[in-house]
């Protein structure tokens, strides 16, 4: 008698432990999740932040200023022909600005939507960068979009507006 | 019967002791761990952060600006920089003092198109930033330093182009005339100073090394950085301007297409051959006379490629 006593006070303790530890480990796990869809927060209020940030800065970057190539200097300028030219060198600039894509959209003069590439350039309106889709969430800034123009024998600077589209994943 | 009724006792006791041990254990460790991985989380938040923040100090025109940087509690910015593959990686760090205690830097922020100058590390609770285009002969990237206000440095016989940008500039940490005690004594081609610049021959002389430069973006570059982590910079700036010379090679064949024909298309793959020889800031002197010379090229055609 006296060993099953003892025998259930200690199965009694067993589960009581067992208990107490499912407890802690429970509320463990509990904010664990907490702390880590916090973290899951902050990242995707960064990577916002970045992609604001760098859609009102990318048109000065070396890779689609327009510089000193048009006559005058002007900022929210991008250099069409260079970004046809970084097209061709785009998969060395993988996680160069931390974004998933770039699109450049010329919206004025309207017309329909065409692809670019080298052989349909500069006839066509919508430059693909990074991603050949845009998924994630965008950010986007109104730029000039120069580039250099035949005519007969010589040629000419051609701007028109246009919109600089940045993509972010969301995390 | 007694002696059994003891060891029951005993037994129990001696059960419950070893396992509230174990998850008293199990507990403090967890706490430890929790607060430990909180700490640097919070170093990595504000590593993202501060990456973030410095963003937009990156301009299109030719003016240089400084931006006051203020962290609220004493931090160390500590900078890393990795040259290898392609664009090579800059990093940096962050410590903030808390009850007397520098909390652990946390994960480094990499980022591929930042080039930050500034010592390693850099302390105080507000910085000034600053940036300026690194041309060579076209844009590479605007270069940004970092100082603390703790730190003050006193320019002497600063050349003309200098005085003005740093009286325009009106850094709170930079001293052309009335130089606080403690600064960083800076000395433009005269004396033995903390750092010494000799802009005749183009270098910079700092804790017994000798760092080179073009330009003066490069100057400041040698003035508020250690000299491995400036060449390694120097590196990753060579590197874009290689991926550079191949867009503007790109570029010039497809506006050629367009009647826009550019002369220097072959100049620009001799600089890209003698970029792959460059090893550290003493090859810049025989690559410049190149530079100018391609860029004058630029300016003066009609077709100009930047």
């Amino acid at each position: 008698m006296v060993n099953k006593k003892a025998q259930m006070k200690i199965q009694q303790m067993s589960f009581m432990l067992i208990g107490v530890m499912l407890f802690f480990g429970l509320v463990a796990l509990f904010l664990v999740s907490f702390k880590s869809s916090e973290l899951k927060q902050t990242v995707g209020d960064i990577l916002e932040e970045n992609a604001l940030l760098l859609v009102s800065k990318l048109a000065e970057s070396p890779e689609f200023s327009c510089g000193g190539s048009f006559d005058s200097y002007a900022g929210s300028c991008i250099d069409l022909d260079k970004v046809m030219a970084l097209k061709n060198s785009i998969s060395k600039y993988n996680g160069f600005w931390g974004v998933s894509n770039i699109e450049i959209r010329r919206i004025y003069p309207s017309s329909l939507e065409v692809l670019c590439d080298l052989s349909n350039y500069p006839d066509c309106n919508r430059i693909q960068l990074l991603s050949q889709e845009n998924t994630g969430t965008g950010v986007s800034n109104f730029v000039a979009l120069c580039r250099k123009q035949a005519i007969g024998n010589n040629f000419e600077n051609k701007c028109e507006v246009g919109k600089l589209i940045i993509t972010y994943e969301q995390p | 019967m007694n002696k059994k009724g003891f060891l029951q006792i005993s037994f129990q006791w001696l059960f419950a002791i070893i396992v509230g041990a174990i998850i008293l254990f199990l507990a403090i460790y967890a706490v430890s761990k929790f607060s430990s991985t909180n700490e640097a989380t919070s170093g990595t938040k504000i590593n993202a952060q501060l990456s973030a923040l410095l963003n937009p100090l990156e301009s299109s025109f030719e003016t240089s600006k400084i931006t006051p940087l203020n962290l609220g509690t004493e931090t160390r910015i500590y900078p890393l920089c990795d040259s290898d593959g392609g664009f090579g990686i800059q990093s940096i760090k962050t410590s903030q003092k808390s009850f007397n205690k520098w909390s652990t830097p946390g994960i480094g922020s990499n980022v591929k198109n930042r080039y930050l100058f500034l010592e390693n590390p850099v302390q105080g609770k507000n910085f000034y930033v600053f940036s300026k285009p690194f041309e060579f002969p076209f844009k590479i990237t605007d270069l940004m330093y970092i100082i603390s206000e703790n730190d003050n440095y006193c320019f002497k016989n600063a050349p003309s182009n200098i005085k003005e940008e740093i009286i325009q500039l009106k850094p709170k940490s930079i001293f052309i005339e009335d130089c606080p005690d403690n600064s960083i004594k800076v000395c433009f081609n005269m004396g033995v100073c903390d750092i010494n610049v000799n802009t005749n021959s183009n270098y910079v002389q700092k804790n017994n090394t000798i760092m080179y430069f073009e330009e003066d973006s490069l100057m400041y570059a040698t003035i508020f950085s250690p000299k491995q982590y400036y060449e390694c910079q120097l590196n990753r700036l060579i590197s874009r301007e290689k991926i550079l010379i191949d867009i503007y090679i790109e570029k010039a064949d497809i506006i050629s297409n367009q009647k826009c024909y550019s002369s220097i298309k072959n100049e620009l793959i001799e600089l890209k051959n003698l970029l792959n020889n460059f090893r550290d800031s003493d090859d810049l002197s025989s690559i410049y006379s190149k530079i100018i010379s391609i860029n004058n090229k630029n300016k003066n055609s009609k077709c100009r490629l930047w």
